[in-house]
């Protein structure tokens, strides 16, 4: 085995303003040809960590740095001073490349085909035209995006965008990948794609940084385990050693395949659920969409996404929708609130069809957590945004509800912060927040579950719980087979436009 | 749509169509451009989107030359009705008409480019013309900037509807609806470009390496003699056009 492809020692990084250190002691070096995992709950720092190592966050114009870098012969060191050396993060993101856990980060915006995306990074460092076309051909094979090379990239799937945004960053062939959460919200078959494309890259030899709050597949096939919590490593080894582990247990990384550590315990609300059904609180009958139908109801829709669906959720039962990506979960959650309408059948709430209600006024009965969080806020402060359209439903009480809604979430402690600046997961809760505080008779969650860690997990189960508890119907549609099958009363799946029991 | 206009070739072709009919200076000659523009963008099939923003800037610049030039205009003769010191003179509203039409063809010819041109074509055709390439992709940006603003205030609208936002037609409501949804479209504008710039940083853009084009855009012969062609001949007409109105006895 060769010598480490990086050598990263963080003594401690402070941002410009701040007095704390987000990061503390973190050693890592990680080989050519392997795969080191950095494990941390929400808020442990792997994401400042990973822009970090990746020249995305520099020592100097974006905070305070002690410690050193190695990456081949460069050897830098840093003191936290002005006489520290500056990383160009263009010649040095060549050779450690980070891909943010929002892939769309990744992308120029202005480039108009997945292939001119690709060569962009080859463009700025001025290759030759033969030779982009060369590389934009190897990459796209390697992330398996040759079918797509010519469409928009405002147009790929979840799933197509982080292949993408892979690809950018290993066009310029680094010796070291950083991954942010590399498979959040996947579905299996968008994961097992990623697995491979990161074990061809071992193959090759370059050395694979995993930041992940999930000790999953991939995680498992690391060779050193680093445990981030609140940003100190606390714990470093194999992964042997540290599976079971409290300080693992301790940073609330989520174990998937271990009752009772948070992603729903089997003892959901089973107790008050399908046994007495009274009226459906949700219903949706016969209902039929395809996009297209907005514009020109005339037409022939160029995709029919559901057809001739029918679902009853009864109050208390809280019922999940599993199935592949673009499958229509998403479409299909949309007409609960009615922010999509049907192009046939009918949704109903509480009795009533919505058709002809405003979806401002369907608000008031359906709370819809949307599948990204930070598409739902908008507000300044995180006050501000669980606050917003409270006064209308609870009159004087909305400052309570709001208050209460952020402490079922574990958020009291952030009211004055800006929503763009929690991380990824606690936006997911403050979304949350904002959907509990209104008490919806139906709450509809888009993937609750995507980026969320053993605390925040266990926060969404509790929540889930008390909204059944309290009469309302829950529907919730997940990627996540086993947190579905954990949590709900009943498993369907959303396949071919209808639903059936899973 | 094979053989696609070059964006140079289009935007020459706009150009020069705005400087000819300045030089021009003569309403019918200006009526006869803005038709055959509107034609084009029929043919094209953006008249849907052409014509009405044209009619959105031109609508207030008209009634203002109207109001400005048609009521005071000091050389006016041929008085029609006055108030007061408002005259209506024949002389007025017929330069009210002339540079009425004049802006109306300019304006038509620019938009029936930015509406027809294919963004990225353009822009890696001023790349290969070697602009500075944080010039061109500042163009890009703005040129992809209105339907990205479209797409976010879509998603701020659907986010507060799903909060009891309710909208409804009246003038007031859309208001105050706009209202709600500026401070977020522009913070999270703020927020998109922080930390779009580090992963821009990161692919190596502004490293002040010379720079190569991805994408090739085709500039046959034929189109490059026409864009000399256009431009030889608005540098004509502004040269006619000077000698024309060069007062009398001075020798230029």
């Amino acid at each position: 085995m060769t010598g480490p492809a990086l050598r990263a020692r963080i003594g401690s990084f402070t941002f410009h303003g701040d007095t704390v250190p987000v990061l503390r002691d973190i050693e890592l070096a990680p080989a050519a040809g392997t795969l080191t995992a950095v494990l941390g709950g929400s808020g442990s720092g792997k994401t400042t960590l990973g822009k970090l190592l990746g020249g995305w966050l520099q020592a100097g114009p974006g905070g305070s740095l002690s410690g050193g870098l190695e990456l081949g012969p460069t050897r830098l060191l840093f003191r936290g001073g002005p006489d520290d050396p500056r990383i160009n993060p263009a010649a040095w993101s060549g050779r450690v490349a980070y891909v943010p856990q929002d892939a769309a980060t990744m992308l120029s915006t202005v480039r108009s085909t997945v292939a001119e995306e690709l060569a962009f990074g080859l463009e700025n460092r001025g290759v030759p035209r033969e030779d982009m076309r060369r590389e934009v051909a190897r990459t796209a094979a390697l992330t398996g995006l040759t079918a797509l090379l010519d469409r928009d990239p405002a147009t790929l799937s979840g799933g197509e965008l982080r292949r993408l945004a892979l690809g950018c960053a290993v066009i310029t062939g680094p010796e070291v990948l950083v991954l942010d959460e590399p498979l959040a919200s996947l579905d299996s078959g968008g994961a097992v794609l990623i697995q491979d494309l990161v074990r061809e890259l071992l193959g090759a030899g370059t050395a694979v940084v995993l930041l992940s709050q999930t000790a999953d597949g991939l995680a498992r096939a690391a060779s050193h385990w680093i445990v981030l919590d609140r940003g100190v490593a606390t714990a470093g080894g194999p992964p042997e050693e540290l599976e079971g582990s409290s300080e693992l247990e301790q940073a609330g990384v989520v174990l998937p395949d271990r009752p009772g550590a948070g992603e729903g315990t089997g003892r959901a609300v089973r107790r008050s659920g399908s046994g007495t059904p009274g009226a459906p609180v949700l219903e949706l009958h016969s209902l039929a969409y395809g996009y297209g139908h907005a514009r020109k109801p005339s037409a022939v829709p160029r995709e029919q996404v559901l057809r001739d669906l029918e679902l009853a959720v009864h109050a208390g039962e809280i019922v999940a929708v599993t199935g592949a990506n673009g499958a229509g979960k998403s479409t299909l959650l949309r007409h609960v609130n009615g922010l999509l309408r049907p192009g046939a059948g009918e949704v109903r709430v509480c009795g009533r069809n919505i058709a002809g209600s405003p979806t401002g006024l369907v608000a008031a009965s359906v709370g819809l957590l949307f599948q990204h969080p930070r598409e739902q806020l908008f507000e300044r402060t995180v006050l501000r945004e669980v606050s917003f359209g409270l006064r209308g439903l609870f009159g004087t009480d909305a400052a309570d509800r709001a208050q209460a809604a952020l402490a079922a979430v574990g958020l009291s402690g952030f009211a004055d912060a800006h929503p763009g600046e929690l991380p990824s997961s606690a936006q997911r809760l403050l979304a949350l927040a904002t959907v509990l505080a209104r008490e919806p008779a139906v709450l509809a969650l888009d993937e609750p579950t995507v980026g969320l860690d053993r605390h925040g997990l266990e926060l969404l189960r509790r929540a889930v719980e008390a909204t059944a508890e309290r009469g309302a119907a829950v529907v919730m549609v997940t990627h996540d087979l086993g947190y579905a099958r954990a949590t709900a009363h009943r498993v369907l799946e959303l396949s071919g436009g209808r639903l059936r029991e899973a | 749509m094979r053989a696609r206009l070059h964006p140079l070739t289009a935007l020459t072709g706009a150009a020069c169509t705005a400087v000819v009919t300045t030089a021009a200076a003569s309403w019918v000659f200006s009526v006869a451009v803005t038709l055959a523009v509107a034609v084009l963008a029929a043919r094209a099939g953006v008249a849907r989107q052409v014509l009405p923003a044209a009619a959105v800037i031109l609508a207030p610049l008209c009634v203002s030359l109207l109001v400005l030039h048609g009521l005071f205009f000091p050389e006016g003769q041929t008085a029609l009705a006055s108030w007061g010191p408002a005259r209506v003179t024949a002389e007025g509203l017929r330069f009210a008409l002339e540079l009425a039409t004049r802006t109306a063809a300019c304006v038509l010819a620019l938009l029936l480019f930015s509406f027809t041109v294919s963004v990225p074509d353009l822009v890696s055709a001023l790349a290969e013309r070697k602009l500075p390439p944080q010039f061109v992709f500042v163009l890009a940006s703005t040129l992809a900037l209105l339907p990205a603003i479209a797409g976010r205030l879509v998603r701020i609208r659907q986010a507060q509807e799903a909060r009891g936002l309710v909208l409804r037609g009246g003038l007031l409501s859309r208001l105050g609806a706009v209202r709600l949804q500026m401070v977020p479209l522009v913070l999270g504008l703020i927020e998109d470009a922080g930390s779009r710039a580090q992963a821009l940083d990161a692919r190596g853009f502004g490293g002040g390496a010379p720079r190569t084009s991805y994408r090739e855009v085709p500039d046959p012969p034929a189109q490059r003699w026409f864009r000399a062609a256009a431009l030889l001949a608005a540098a004509g007409a502004v040269v006619i056009r000077l000698a024309l109105s060069w007062p009398p006895g001075v020798q230029p």
